[in-house]
């Protein structure tokens, strides 16, 4: 078959700058042929000053990373069939982000210093120690399942090639240097993760990913370096590094949605009657001033931007969560205390202050197929009381959206009173039930919290 | 200790100069050279390592299937089993004593290399999972899925980092430097990324540059396989030994000789011929397609030849593997069938042949990777210690490289303890005749290095492949005779500058392939009987008698004559027997 | 009439609530019934999808729940984030039935009705630009914007990536160009159009954010656009309200209006001022644009 391209002939001159051309060649070449086959043609046959990188011809050692039409491939991964058949005549270039040295040989120094600076190789608990029998370490499949992607990296650089914050910021770590992080950061065997989390948290770290997916999108062995940066995020949130800017952009999101957690000026505290503020959007009015400090959000740069928005009606008034909650926002809560388990408030930045409110009734009795009432207390902190499914436990769904919209903690409550719920009529029956009391009742019940016994066991 | 030797000299080489002196240089930095580099900076000494590529270019990362330890974590193996396993395999032509050594050490040194964070694939109760592999009694491969040698080697490659080797990155080594006695006090390189000649010294120079896979057509070895520290060398004067050896691994694609793993063969996959005959049978009927590499490439190539085959090419069936298990264990195997062979192994087999694979001979050294030649020592595929003989076990070569490659960077560090840094007056004539040799090779003119390499790839395809006989041999020997006259009368390097010209340095590769080339025919020619990866029509019986003997090849340094002789083999436990699978 | 679940997003239920009512009336005209959401939160942007990558899944589970629970098959969304982020979390629902039976558990113990796995998340964009219903579009904008340089800006998240995304190539999409010249406006080509906005980082850093947003704003002056469309809220307000930062940053003006994608086809179709709202913008969006408001 006969392939088409332009090659970006680029050569050094003797002031330090660089002869640029854009060169047409034709080749000749065989069907499977791939991008690196039609350029080893041209370096035997026409034009043996072309120089590129090449090894293994198999997309494994990573040396022939260059731009085909603006993306980065690997050039023995790229087949020309196609484009050749279409009678397309592509665009070779060197990759970018990086210095050129000739043709399309690219200047890989600062990629190789930013993986150096991520502290690359296992460490244990005490530096050198094998596990206790001299062996190996036990790693379950799943354990090991977790940094699968990660060890496929080849560092051929095509991610960092098209990273978007790095061509706005070249100090910035990168997804390559990053993926390898990971690499540590989820390998169940090193004990360094804390001082690596640290570590990777800095400026031009972790929270400068500005998340263009051109990393994932152009890996040519899928290791999703982004996926792997966003795995760092979250393992920062677990271990409460959450000091960046970045980290406290994104508690923010968690908080607007559970619709409760600190406010600007409650010091990190969440506080009672944050639901004003967080209604299951996010919060743009906390954005800021919980994103840079009341301090620095109050600079004439923010402060101004602040105005400049304000006076295009853009940032809602704190008032605004009160009079537009997404309905159904306890659901939300009992889905963050399921997921979060036992852990400590400390871990997770702030937890919810105020217990979790009962389940509604047609859940609850779908729940109970599968949990104990104590499971369902220890899961989510929801009460459900053995009333509901006395009372066979389940409503019309008309009366479901009620529960929505009532909030689900009266409606059970009236129901467990003994009244319902009522489309036309809204609520109806005796008043509700004392929360506390009820909940002190189950715990007599028991002799001790419905969850502890389940925790011991367990 | 900095040392620069300033020369003017004409328009294109300005200067050449002593760039450095270490205790040890290590020249190529694949698994086997990190590993010594890393074990000789463990033993307090200033280590360098002189790379052609970035370390994790280095082809051993393309190493798929896995690494054999008798770990016994799925069987009772034993090490004697694998010592056993390895000298059968080697068609008794390996040293027992080095066999030996390899296979007690394979414990330590895989536990170790676990401990350094190489991520092996489990088993669910969490020890390090094995597979079957090709002429193995046991099921004594680790691996990490199917990038066992990716895994290894950017593992070695932090290790290297951790322990803050200095790395000369993209020097293409041209000479080892010769001081006024004949020891080797370093080498010399072209400065792939600023040009000129770079001297490196050492008191010890360990020669981890690979294999030489490139002067076949159809191998599954990089472009970078191109026998440079054999060469060197024998052009220093050190002994080659059991260089006709080559491996031809059984399964390769035929558009580019890249390889399948055996361990798609562990995993369950099945050859088949043109008729959809498990053709296997036929010629190892217990151990089936996990014969001997030599045993299954043999067959494939007998079924080839007598028209059983599909497009020169017989099939390796996975289909009935299904779906779940070929991604979760050979995902890297239908990823480079995909793309270099188009088809889905999910879907359809994969046709394969046979490909240059391993070069089972090298440079001659002891247990300690120590060779004849003062100052020189070498590990992994360009060394021959011999572990491998006649024919390698597939889940050797990673492990020859980790303890072979640890135990000379160990013995050279040791050796050099306390030595004063060689000077970088005792260099200067060895390095003007490099100058020189570079400043040839781009002033000359004739044909393009290519076309020789072309040629020699086919008549090494044709005449020294998995059968030869004495007439075909010949021809080899002749042909590349030519050629060699033509590479020394001039090839035209077109690049003339300084800045990555990988035009001179692929020239200068070129011109080791082919006297390699010339090396392996020559001793193939010697060897006048079938022993392994070694397999002639008209000597078709192993002579032990006779042939029970090492080749040894050796080159006289000033007019370059090769002259191929014997070494004894080292049997202790297993005498030789008649072997079958 | 096709009904659809209508996830507007929060930004658009806030400070971009001029996308809301420009989409809300064009819907109908393009044969889209939007039915609330009022269950609906925060999709969690990239954010929470970074802190709580498990909450993540089973916050955007939810609100696809929802919509599954509303009897509609489809979800729409008008805002990049969004649909990665219920894209994804849809593709993980579907694509594997451990991890749908581990969500849906705890979605039950929370009190929330499993998700079955029965939803496509589409963006608005996509649903306008292919078959009948682009052919809707033509006659209902009707090319009316005649002589007006458009420069399409994509943004990250509604092409990559693509193995999520996957409505057209990454890499040479055409859709916000179909919409452009179904307004009978010309589409300007320029390399910034498929890269970042910088808006996901451009309070915790403020001028790497800045560098990425003078991109398109300068490519796209330099090529003479009148204005850029944008299918992204996120990318509006990055493009709309940093534009002035940007221009300080960059020591240049580029005084580039930006409009969503909803408003340019509602300015095309006619749809009064009052619901488009160009009197929201930041950065003014000049006279050739207000001039073709219909009065």
């Amino acid at each position: 078959m006969l392939v088409k391209l332009k090659i970006w002939r680029q050569t050094p001159t003797a002031d330090g700058a660089f002869a640029r051309e854009l060169v047409d060649f034709e080749v000749d070449t065989f069907e499977e042929a791939t991008l690196l086959d039609v350029l080893d043609s041209i370096k035997h046959h026409q034009d043996g000053t072309l120089a590129y990188r090449k090894s293994c011809r198999m997309a494994i050692c990573g040396s022939c990373g260059m731009r085909m039409d603006g993306r980065a491939v690997l050039a023995c991964k790229t087949p020309m069939k196609e484009l050749a058949a279409k009678g397309r005549v592509p665009v070779i270039a060197p990759m970018g982000n990086m210095p050129v040295l000739r043709d399309l040989v690219t200047d890989m120094t600062d990629f190789w210093q930013k993986v150096r600076a991520m502290t690359p190789w296992l460490e244990r608990a005490h530096h050198g120690d094998a596990p206790a029998d001299g062996r190996e370490h036990l790693v379950s499949p799943e354990e090991q399942q977790k940094i699968t992607k990660e060890t496929m990296c080849i560092m051929c650089g095509c991610c960092v090639s098209e990273c978007n914050s790095m061509e706005a910021d070249p100090s910035f770590l990168g997804p390559a240097a990053l993926a390898k992080g990971y690499r540590f950061v989820g390998d169940v065997r090193d004990k360094r993760t804390r001082e690596r989390l640290e570590q990777y948290n800095g400026p031009h770290g972790v929270w400068d990913c500005t998340r263009c997916y051109f990393c994932n999108e152009r890996c040519p062995k899928g290791v999703d370096p982004r996926d792997a940066i966003a795995k760092l995020g979250a393992a920062m949130f677990d271990h409460g590094i959450t000091s960046d800017r970045g980290a406290k952009h994104a508690q923010v999101f968690v908080d607007s949605t559970k619709g409760q957690g600190p406010v600007p000026g409650s010091f990190g505290i969440p506080v009672p009657g944050s639901e004003i503020l967080y209604n299951g959007h996010l919060s743009e009015t906390a954005l800021i001033p919980l994103t840079l400090g009341i301090p620095t959000s109050l600079t004439p740069n923010w402060a101004g931007m602040g105005v400049k928005l304000g006076r295009k009606g853009k940032v809602p008034p704190p008032w605004h969560g009160a009079l537009h909650r997404v309905k159904g926002l306890d659901e939300v809560r009992r889905l963050w205390r399921v997921l979060e388990g036992k852990e400590s408030a400390e871990r997770r930045g702030g937890d919810l202050e105020e217990p979790a409110k009962p389940l509604p009734p047609n859940i609850a009795q779908g729940v109970l197929t599968q949990f104990t009432p104590e499971q369902i207390f220890e899961r989510t902190g929801a009460v459900v009381s053995s009333d509901i499914t006395a009372g066979g436990g389940k409503l019309p769904p008309d009366q479901v959206d009620l529960a929505g919209y009532y909030g689900a903690e009266t409606v059970v409550q009236r129901f467990v009173a003994g009244g319902g719920l009522d489309k036309d009529h809204g609520l109806s029956g005796p008043a509700p039930t004392d929360y506390a009391a009820q909940q002190a009742a189950q715990i007599d019940a028991h002799g001790s919290r419905p969850g502890a016994t389940t925790s011991k066991d367990a | 200790m900095r040392v620069a030797y300033v020369r003017a000299r004409g328009e294109r080489i300005e200067r050449i100069s002593v760039i450095a002196s270490h205790d040890v240089v290590i020249v190529g930095a694949g698994l086997a050279g990190m590993r010594a580099a890393v074990e000789a900076a463990r033993g307090g000494v200033d280590v360098a390592v002189v790379t052609k590529l970035h370390p994790v270019r280095s082809h051993s990362g393309a190493a798929e299937g896995g690494i054999n330890v008798a770990l016994g974590n799925v069987s009772d193996d034993s090490t004697e089993g694998h010592t056993y396993d390895t000298v059968k395999g080697s068609d008794y032509l390996a040293d027992q004593d080095a066999s030996r050594i390899m296979c007690e050490a394979a414990v330590d040194d895989i536990l170790e290399l676990e401990n350094m964070g190489c991520f092996f694939s489990r088993l669910p109760n969490g020890r390090i999972a094995q597979r079957p592999f090709g002429a193995a009694g046991r099921p004594r491969t680790a691996f990490a899925a199917d990038i066992t040698g990716h895994v290894l080697l950017h593992v070695m490659y932090e290790q290297l980092l951790k322990h803050g080797v200095k790395v000369y990155e993209e020097f293409f080594a041209i000479d080892l430097v010769l001081d006024d006695n004949g020891e080797c006090i370093g080498v010399s390189s072209w400065d792939i990324k600023d040009g000129g000649i770079k001297t490196v010294l050492g008191n010890a120079t360990v020669i981890c540059t690979g294999g030489m896979g490139r002067m076949y057509h159809g191998t599954t070895n990089a472009f970078a396989c191109t026998g440079d520290g054999m060469a060197m060398a024998f052009r220093a004067g050190a002994p080659l030994k059991d260089m006709e050896f080559m491996q031809f691994h059984p399964t390769t694609l035929k558009a580019n000789g890249v390889l399948i793993t055996e361990g798609c063969r562990g995993e369950g996959g099945v050859l088949r011929n043109a008729d959809g005959e498990r053709f296997m049978k036929n010629y190892a009927p217990n151990a089936m397609e996990l014969a001997s590499r030599d045993v299954v490439s043999r067959a494939e190539w007998t079924e080839i030849m007598s028209g059983r085959g599909v497009d020169g090419c017989v099939l390796l069936d996975l289909t009935h593997l299904g779906a779940d298990h070929i991604n979760r264990a050979l995902p890297g195997s239908r990823e480079l069938a995909l793309d270099y062979a188009g088809v889905d192994a999910i879907d359809e087999p994969i046709p394969v042949r046979p490909g240059a694979h391993y070069q089972m001979g090298g440079v001659h050294t002891d247990n300690w990777g120590m060779t004849p030649l003062p100052g020189l020592w070498a590990s992994g595929e360009a060394a021959c210690v011999s572990v491998h003989g006649a024919n390698r076990l597939g889940g050797n070569s990673l492990l020859e490289a980790v303890v072979f490659g640890r135990r000379s960077g160990e013995h050279a560090a040791r050796t050099v303890q306390g030595k004063a840094r060689p000077d970088a007056a005792a260099a200067a004539a060895s390095i003007s005749k490099t100058e020189a040799k570079v400043a040839g090779l781009l002033s000359a003119t004739g044909p393009r290095a290519d076309e020789l390499r072309e040629s020699l790839a086919e008549t090494m395809y044709a005449n020294c492949g998995v059968f030869r006989t004495g007439d075909s041999m010949t021809e080899a020997r002749d042909t590349i005779a030519t050629l060699r006259k033509t590479y020394d009368e001039g090839v035209l390097v077109q690049d003339k500058g300084s800045n990555f010209n990988n035009d001179l340095t692929y020239a200068i590769e070129v011109g080791y392939l082919l006297e390699m080339g010339d090396v392996l025919t020559r001793c193939a020619l010697e060897r006048e009987e079938s022993r392994g990866g070694h397999t002639r029509l008209d000597f078709v019986e192993r002579d032990d008698e006779k042939w029970l003997v090492h080749s040894l090849t050796t080159r006289t340094i000033d007019d370059a004559k090769i002259n191929v002789g014997t070494h004894p083999v080292t049997i202790t436990d297993y005498q030789p027997a008649i072997r079958t699978y | 009439m096709k009904k659809v679940a209508y996830y507007a997003g929060c930004l658009a239920s806030l400070s971009a609530k001029e996308l809301d009512s420009s989409t809300r009336a064009l819907a109908p005209q393009l044969d889209l019934e939007l039915v609330d959401m009022p269950k609906a939160t925060c999709c969690g942007a990239g954010d929470i999808h970074e802190a709580k990558p498990d909450f993540y899944l089973h916050l955007n589970a939810r609100v696809l729940s929802q919509a599954e629970q509303m009897g509609v098959d489809t979800l729409m969304t008008i805002c990049n984030v969004c649909t990665l982020n219920l894209r994804q979390a849809n593709q993980r629902m579907q694509g594997d039935e451990a991890v749908r039976e581990r969500v849906n558990t705890h979605l039950m113990e929370a009190g929330v009705e499993p998700y079955h796995g029965t939803v496509d998340v589409q963006h608005f964009l996509w649903l306008i630009t292919t078959g009948d219903r682009y052919e809707k579009l033509k006659t209902v904008a009707g090319g009316r914007l005649t002589g007006m340089k458009i420069a399409p800006f994509y943004g990250c998240q509604i092409l990559r990536p693509s193995k999520i995304l996957g409505f057209e190539d990454p890499d040479s999409p055409q859709s916000l160009e179909k919409i452009i010249e179904a307004c009978g406006g010309t589409p300007i080509d320029y390399p910034a159009k498929l890269k970042c906005c910088g808006f996901p980082i451009v309070l915790a850093r403020e001028s790497v954010a800045l560098n990425e947003v003078t991109q398109p704003l300068d490519q796209a002056k330099e090529r003479g656009a009148d204005c850029i469309v944008t299918p992204c809220p996120l990318c509006h307000l990055s493009l709309d309200a940093w534009q002035g930062k940007a221009e300080k940053q960059a020591g240049k003006k580029f005084e580039m209006p930006t409009l969503h994608m909803s408003q340019l086809i509602a300015l095309a179709a006619g749809i009064p001022g009052s619901e488009i709202k160009f009197h929201r913008h930041v950065t003014p969006v000049g006279d050739k644009i207000l001039n073709a408001v219909v009065k």
